[in-house]
C-alpha cells in the first residue's frame, strides 16, 4: 500500500478516530441492547418471513398449481425473484474482491455488510428453484452421486444444472471469504466480552491471536480468495444468463446476455448496499466510517453500471432491428409496446434514466435522494427480470397460445417472505458481528483518517507545496511525531503506564501530542491540570503552524479521560468539531 | 531525464519501418486481384487495430481519472500519446469510408446497392435491404468522422489540461477537476459510439451475421493489445534511461492488467462462442463454422496465444515483475490480438470478394509476409506518432495531484 | 498443557514504534518470540524475516484437482457410463463442460485453501489460545519474548529502550 495519500483525496474515516475509538464505535452495537427501531424492524421482518413460510407450505401442500403459471408462461415471479436476489447478491463479493484488487480503500467501510448481504441474498434466491421444481423432496436428484437409479446422472449439458453448481459454489466461497474476514474482528469482540459471551466469541473467533504470521497468511488468503472470487462473481450471473441465452427463444437468445447480466447484477447489488448502508449508518451511528465519500463512490458505480446496462438495452434493441429476424424484432416490439409495456418503461426509467441524476456531485452526496434512487433501482431491476421472463414468454411463436400472467397471493407471499428472511438475517447480523470491518478500517486509518489527510488534517504543513516531491505530508507527520514520542518515553518507569495517548483528545494529533510531551505533558492527568492559556502558549511557541488549533476543550476532555469517563468523553467529542466547541 | 528526446536514430529506424510497410502495401497492390481485396483488407485490418488501441488508451486513461486512480500517473504521458493517435486513425478510417462512397474497394457486401432493389428479385437481398438504414456509406462516413473526431477532441482536451498542470500554478487542482469532467464524459460517449463503429467497421464485413456481444468482445481485444503495447513501450523507454520513477511495482500492475483482461477477453470469447454453438441457429453458427472449417490453426491458436499463454505464464507474481517473461507475453499477445482481428475480418472480406469475382490472391487463408510487413509499417507509424507526442512535453508529469502516490506506489 | 512459557512482552501505542523496535531487534539479533497486532501491519513481515506464504501454491494444486475432477468426471459419465444426446451435440461436448469445470476449480481451491489456512495456523472452532493481553485486538502492538530463549532483563531493557509504553511479564 502506498504510504502517501494525495491531498486531493477525501478522508474515509472522519472524527479524528484513534484505534481504540474505532474498536469502541464498531463493537458497541453488539454489546448494547437493541433500540426500538431495531426491534420494530425485526418484528416486521419476522412476520413477513412467517407469512412467506406459510405460503411455501401452501405451495408444497397444494402444488405449483397455486401459482398462476400456465403452459405458455412457465416462469413467472419465481424465477424473476430468483434472478433478482442473485443479482443483489453480487455486490458483496464484488466490493470485497474487485475493489480489493483495484485497491479502492473506500471498500473497507462497506465490505463486511455487503458480504453478509450477499450471503443472505443468495439464500433467498436459492429458495426459488428449490420450490419451483415442484417435488421439493427429491431436489437432491440434482446432485451427481452414484445411485441406484442406473446410476443415472443429471444432465451436465443443462444450464440449469450449471446454475446449481454456480450458486452453491458462490454461496460457499462467499461464506468462507466473509467468515475468514470476520475472525479477527470476532477476536476483538471476544477480548472485550466477559463470561459466557466471551466463550461464544472465542468459539466464533477460532482462537485468533493476532500473531504476525497469522496476519501474513490472512492477507495472503484474502488476496487469493479475492482473485478467484472475481471471476466467480462474473461466472455466477453469466451462468444465470445462460439459463435464458442458450435457448432459441427470441429476446433470450442473445450473446450480450452474460456481461450485461453481470453489469445489471452489480448495479442492483450496489443499489441494495446503498439502501442498507444508509439505514445502518444512521441507526448504528457509523457516519464516521461510512462517509459521504463512500456514498459518492458507490453512486459513481451506480451511474457507471446503470449506463452500461443502458448500452446493453439499446444494443439489444438495435441488433434486434439489425438482425432482420422477424421473431426477434417482434420480441422487442412486444416488450416496448405489448401488454407489458409498463414493465419495459418502468425498467428503462428506473435503471437507465434515474441514475443519470448522479452526474451532479450535489446529488451524489445527497443522502435522502440517494436512498430514494436506490429503492427506485431495486424496483427497476426487478422489472428488468420480469420483462425478460414473463413478457417474452407471454408472446411465443404460436399466437393461439399467447397468454397474460399476473401472480397469485401465494407467489406474492413467497416474495414478501424472502424479503422478510433477508432483513431478519441482516438485522441479526448487525447484533452479532461488527458491521464494519474493524481491522481493515484500522489499517487504512493512517492513510485515510481525517486527522492525517484532507482539509481537516491536523497541521498539515504547507498543503499546496507539491515541489516538495518525495515527502508526503501524511507520511511526514506520523514519522516525525514518533521521533518525538520516542525521545520522551525513554525515561519510562518499569511496568507502569508512563504516558497516555494524548491523541485520544479530540483536536490533538500526533504532532501536537509530541509538542505537549516535549513540554512535559505526558498523561491525561498532566493535561487536565494545565490551563488553556499555558497550552495555547506551548502551541504558539512550538515549531510548525498550530494556529488553527484551539486547546479550549482539551483540559475538560483530559479530565474526563483521566477519570475514565469514556462515555461522557465520547458524548462531548461528538459535540465538538475538531476539538472546538 | 525529464524530457523524452526523439533521437535521429529512432526516427530513422521507425521511418524505415514505415517505408517497409509502404513497400509491402505497394507490392500487395501490384500483385492483387482487380478489386485489390488483399490491399484494402490489410489496410482496414491495421487501421481498425491501431485506431482501436488509441481509443482504448484514451478510454482507460479516462476511466483511471474518473476512478481517482493514482498509480499510473508517472507514465500517463504514454497513454496520452497513444490516445492522440486517434487523429491519424481518423484519417485512415476516413480513407476507407470514402472508399465506400467512391467504390475504391469492395470490402463490404452492403456497399453494392444494386442488391437492394426489390424489383430485381434474383439479386435482391432482403436482409441487407432491412439493414440499409444503418449499413450505408453515409452512416459509415458520418459515424467515422463525427465519432472518431469527437474522441480525438476529448483526448486533446485531456492532454492540454495535463500539460497545463505541469506549469505548477494550479493550487486548487482546477485543471485536474476539469480533467475529471472530460474523462467522465468520454466514458459513456466512447461506450455508445464505439459499439456503433465496431458494427460498421468490423461486424458488417459479415454483412448478414450479427452478435450483440461483438462490440464488447472487440473492445476487450483492443484493450489487451493496448496494455501489451504500453508494457513494451515502457520497457523500451526504461531501457533507454527514461522513466526512472516507473518501477517494477508499476510494471507488475500492468502485468496484472494484461493477465486479468486476457481472461476477460477469453470470457467474452467463450460467452459468444458457447451461446451460438449451443443454440445452433444456422444464421449464427455459420460465422464460427466458416472459421472452424477454413481457419482451424488460427481459430485454436487464437485461444492458445491469447488465453493459455498469458494465463499460465502470468499466473505467478514473479513473472509479472520479470521483464523477460512479461515482455515476451506482451509481445506474443500483441501479435495474437492482431491475429484475432485478422480472423474477425478476413473470412468475411474474402467471401464478399469471391462473390464479386475477386479474392483469388494470398493473404486470406493466413497472414503472409506482406501482411506482417504492412503491420510493421502501421506499428512504426503508431510509435513514430506517439514518440513525437511524448517528446513535445515533459515525459513525466510534475504537478499531477496523484503524482506522489504514483511515485510511492507499492503493489 | 504441560509446556507453560514465561514471557516478557511490551506494548506499543503505534505501529511505527513497533516497526522501529522490530527493526532494532533484527539488527541486534534479539530473538523475538512473536509479534501481535490488531491489524496487518505493512512492512512487518520482512523485518521479522517471515518467509512468503505458500498458501497460494496449495490453492493452485487444489484448484487443479477440482478442474480434473469435474472435467474427467463429466467426460467419463457422458462418453462411457451414460452417454446421452442433447441438441445434436457430440457426447463429449467440451463447451458445455466448461462452466461446471470452472465452478469446481474455484470451489476446490477455496475450500482447500481455507481449511489449510486454519490448520497451519492452529486455529479453528473451539481452539483456545492463551491471551497475552486483551488490548492486542484493540489498539496495542505487542512484542513478546520467550524467557527461555531471550534473557529476561535484556528483553526488558530492549523494550524500554525502544519506547514500549507498558512492559509486563506473564506465564502462558
Amino acid at each position: 500500500m502506498s504510504s502517501y495519500t494525495s491531498p486531493i483525496r477525501e478522508p474515509l474515516v472522519t472524527g479524528h478516530k484513534t484505534y481504540h475509538q474505532i474498536t469502541e464505535d464498531l463493537v458497541s452495537p453488539t454489546e448494547k441492547a437493541p433500540n426500538a427501531a431495531w426491534i420494530t424492524g425485526f418484528l416486521i421482518s419476522v412476520s413477513l418471513l412467517g407469512f412467506g413460510l406459510f405460503c411455501i407450505t401452501w405451495t408444497i401442500w397444494h402444488g405449483i398449481g397455486t401459482w398462476n403459471l400456465n403452459r405458455t408462461i412457465g416462469w413467472g415471479w419465481d424465477i424473476t425473484n430468483f434472478v433478482w436476489w442473485i443479482g443483489i447478491g453480487h455486490a458483496g463479493t464484488l466490493i470485497s474482491a474487485i475493489l480489493l484488487l483495484f485497491r479502492q480503500k473506500w471498500r473497507t467501510g462497506v465490505n463486511r455488510a455487503a458480504e453478509a448481504m450477499t450471503i443472505f441474498a443468495v439464500l433467498c434466491a436459492a429458495l426459488f428453484p428449490g420450490i419451483h421444481v415442484g417435488r421439493a423432496w427429491v431436489v437432491f436428484y440434482f446432485f451427481p452421486y452414484p445411485n441406484t437409479r442406473g446410476p443415472i446422472w443429471p444432465n451436465f449439458n443443462s444450464p440449469l444444472l450449471w446454475d446449481l453448481f454456480a450458486i452453491s459454489t458462490y454461496f460457499t466461497v462467499s461464506l468462507l471469504f466473509w467468515y475468514t474476514g470476520l475472525v479477527p474482528d470476532f477476536a476483538t469482540v471476544r477480548d472485550r466480552a466477559k463470561g459466557f459471551r466471551r466463550k461464544i466469541y472465542n468459539f466464533l473467533s477460532f482462537g485468533w491471536t493476532g500473531s504476525a504470521k497469522h496476519w501474513q497468511r490472512w492477507e495472503s488468503i484474502s488476496l487469493v480468495l479475492a482473485g478467484i472470487a472475481t471471476p466467480l462473481v462474473l461466472s455466477v450471473h453469466t451462468i444465470v444468463s445462460f439459463d435464458f441465452a442458450t435457448s432459441v427463444i427470441p429476446g433470450w437468445h442473445t450473446t450480450i446476455f452474460p456481461p450485461y447480466f453481470v453489469a445489471g447484477a452489480i448495479f442492483s447489488g450496489f443499489a441494495m448496499v446503498l439502501t442498507l448502508m444508509i439505514i445502518t449508518r444512521k441507526i448504528l451511528n457509523l457516519q464516521d466510517y461510512i462517509t459521504l465519500a463512500h456514498i459518492e463512490s458507490m453512486n459513481k458505480v451506480i451511474l457507471t453500471t446503470g449506463t452500461i446496462v443502458g448500452v446493453a438495452y439499446l444494443t439489444e434493441l438495435f441488433i434486434a432491428w439489425y438482425s432482420g429476424y422477424v421473431y426477434e424484432q417482434f420480441a422487442f416490439f412486444n416488450r416496448a409496446l405489448g401488454p407489458y409495456w409498463w414493465s419495459y418503461f418502468g425498467m428503462m426509467f428506473c435503471n437507465v434514466l434515474s441514475p443519470q441524476i448522479f452526474w451532479w456531485k450535489k446529488y451524489r452526496r445527497n443522502i435522502a435522494l440517494t436512498f430514494f434512487i436506490s429503492i427506485v433501482i431495486n424496483i427497476g431491476m426487478w422489472f428488468e427480470r420480469f420483462v425478460i421472463i414473463a413478457t417474452t414468454l407471454a408472446r411465443d411463436y404460436v399466437p393461439s397460445s399467447w397468454s397474460y400472467y399476473s401472480p397469485t397471493w401465494v407467489e406474492i407471499g413467497i416474495f414478501l417472505g424472502t424479503i422478510g428472511l433477508f432483513f431478519t438475517l441482516y438485522l441479526l447480523f448487525t447484533r452479532v458481528a461488527p458491521v464494519v470491518a474493524i481491522a481493515e478500517v484500522k489499517s487504512i486509518l493512517k492513510s485515510s483518517g481525517d486527522q492525517y489527510t484532507g482539509p481537516n488534517a491536523i497541521h498539515h504543513g504547507s498543503h499546496d507545496d507539491h515541489s516538495d516531491a518525495h515527502h508526503g505530508h501524511a507520511h511526514d507527520s506520523s514519522t516525525h511525531a514518533d521521533d518525538h514520542s520516542h525521545s520522551d518515553s525513554k525515561g519510562s518507569t518499569y511496568m507502569q503506564v508512563v504516558k497516555d495517548d494524548l491523541k485520544k483528545i479530540e483536536g490533538i494529533g500526533p504532532k501536537i501530542a509530541a509538542t505537549l510531551n516535549a513540554a512535559g505533558i505526558n498523561s491525561f492527568e498532566d493535561l487536565s491540570n494545565s490551563d488553556t492559556n499555558t497550552l495555547q502558549s506551548i502551541l504558539d511557541n512550538a515549531e510548525g503552524n498550530f494556529g488553527g488549533n484551539s486547546p479550549e476543550s482539551w483540559v475538560v476532555q483530559a479530565k474526563l479521560a483521566f477519570e475514565g469517563k469514556w462515555d461522557e468523553l465520547k458524548d462531548l467529542q461528538d459535540r465538538l468539531d475538531g476539538g472546538k466547541y | 531525464m525529464t524530457n523524452f528526446e526523439f533521437s535521429g536514430r529512432q526516427r530513422t529506424l521507425l521511418l524505415s519501418g514505415i517505408v517497409l510497410g509502404l513497400v509491402c502495401m505497394g507490392w500487395t497492390w501490384m500483385n492483387d486481384d482487380p478489386l485489390h481485396s488483399r490491399f484494402w483488407s490489410n489496410f482496414l485490418h491495421n487501421s481498425v487495430f491501431f485506431t482501436g488501441i488509441a481509443l482504448m488508451a484514451g478510454f482507460f486513461l479516462s476511466a483511471s481519472i474518473t476512478a481517482w486512480a493514482g498509480w499510473y500517473v508517472t507514465f500517463k504521458r504514454v497513454w496520452e500519446s497513444f490516445g492522440l493517435f486517434l487523429i491519424v486513425g481518423l484519417g485512415l478510417m476516413t480513407v476507407i469510408a470514402l472508399g465506400n462512397v467512391f467504390h475504391w474497394h469492395h470490402l463490404y457486401h452492403w456497399t453494392d446497392t444494386s442488391i437492394l432493389d426489390a424489383s430485381v428479385p434474383e439479386k435482391f437481398d432482403s436482409i441487407l435491404a432491412g439493414k440499409a438504414g444503418f449499413l450505408n456509406y453515409k452512416w459509415y462516413l458520418g459515424g467515422t468522422v463525427i465519432f472518431v473526431g469527437l474522441w480525438y477532441f476529448i483526448m486533446t482536451r485531456l492532454r492540454a489540461l495535463s500539460i497545463k498542470e505541469d506549469e505548477g500554478n494550479d493550487k486548487d487542482f482546477s485543471s485536474h477537476r476539469k480533467m475529471r469532467v472530460w474523462a467522465a464524459a468520454f466514458l459513456p460517449i466512447a461506450g455508445f459510439t464505439s459499439a456503433a463503429m465496431v458494427w460498421q467497421w468490423i461486424m458488417s464485413v459479415d454483412s448478414h451475421w450479427y452478435s450483440t456481444l461483438f462490440a464488447w468482445y472487440t473492445g476487450a481485444s483492443w484493450f489487451v493489445s493496448m496494455i501489451a503495447l504500453t508494457i513494451m513501450t515502457i520497457m523500451y523507454l526504461k531501457g533507454r534511461g527514461y522513466f526512472q520513477n516507473v518501477t517494477n511495482e508499476h510494471i507488475h500492475d500492468l502485468g496484472k492488467l494484461l493477465f486479468a483482461f486476457s481472461i476477460f477477453w477469453t470470457y467474452l470469447w467463450f460467452s459468444q462462442y458457447m451461446l451460438i454453438w449451443y443454440a445452433n441457429v444456422g444464421e449464427e453458427t455459420i460465422y464460427f463454422k466458416e472459421r472452424w472449417d477454413n481457419y482451424p490453426v488460427l481459430f485454436l491458436g487464437n485461444l492458445a496465444v491469447n488465453f493459455v499463454l498469458p494465463f499460465l505464464v502470468l499466473m505467478r507474481n514473479d513473472t509479472k515483475r520479470k521483464w523477460g517473461s512479461l515482455g515476451f507475453v506482451a509481445a506474443v499477445v500483441f501479435v495474437g490480438h492482431w491475429l484475432d482481428f485478422f480472423l474477425m475480418l478476413k473470412p468475411g472480406i474474402l467471401h464478399t470478394a469471391h462473390e464479386a469475382g475477386g479474392g483469388h490472391v494470398g493473404g486470406f487463408a493466413a497472414p503472409g509476409f506482406l501482411e506482417f510487413g504492412t503491420m510493421i509499417g502501421f506499428l512504426c507509424l503508431f510509435l513514430f506518432f506517439a514518440y513525437t507526442m511524448m517528446s513535445r512535453t515533459r515525459l513525466e508529469p510534475s504537478h499531477d495531484p496523484y503524482l506522489e502516490e504514483s511515485l510511492h506506489h507499492h503493489v | 498443557m504441560a509446556d507453560y512459557k514465561d514471557i516478557v512482552y511490551g506494548l506499543y501505542d503505534d505501529e511505527e514504534d513497533l516497526l522501529k523496535a522490530v527493526k532494532i531487534a533484527g539488527d541486534k539479533h534479539i530473538d523475538i518470540m512473536d509479534v501481535y497486532t490488531p491489524f496487518p501491519v505493512h512492512g512487518l513481515d520482512p523485518l521479522l524475516g517471515l518467509s512468503e506464504s505458500r498458501l497460494h501454491i496449495a490453492g493452485f494444486i487444489y484448484g487443479m484437482l477440482g478442474t480434473l475432477t469435474a472435467f474427467l468426471g463429466m467426460t467419463w459419465i457422458f462418453t462411457k457410463d451414460w452417454p446421452i444426446i442433447f441438441g445434436g451435440k457430440p457426447h463429449w461436448a467440451v463447451p458445455s463442460f466448461i462452466p461446471i469445470t470452472f465452478e469446481l476449480t474455484v470451489l476446490f481451491a477455496s475450500i482447500g485453501m481455507v481449511v489449510t489456512f486454519y490448520l497451519v495456523n492452529g486455529l479453528g472452532p473451539g481452539v483456545v489460545n492463551p491471551t497475552i493481553d486483551l488490548r492486542i485486538t484493540d489498539d496495542k502492538f505487542c512484542i513478546a519474548f520467550d524467557t527461555a530463549e531471550t534473557d529476561k532483563s535484556s528483553a526488558e531493557s530492549f523494550l524500554r529502550s525502544t519506547g514500549a509504553s507498558e512492559i509486563h511479564a506473564k506465564t502462558i
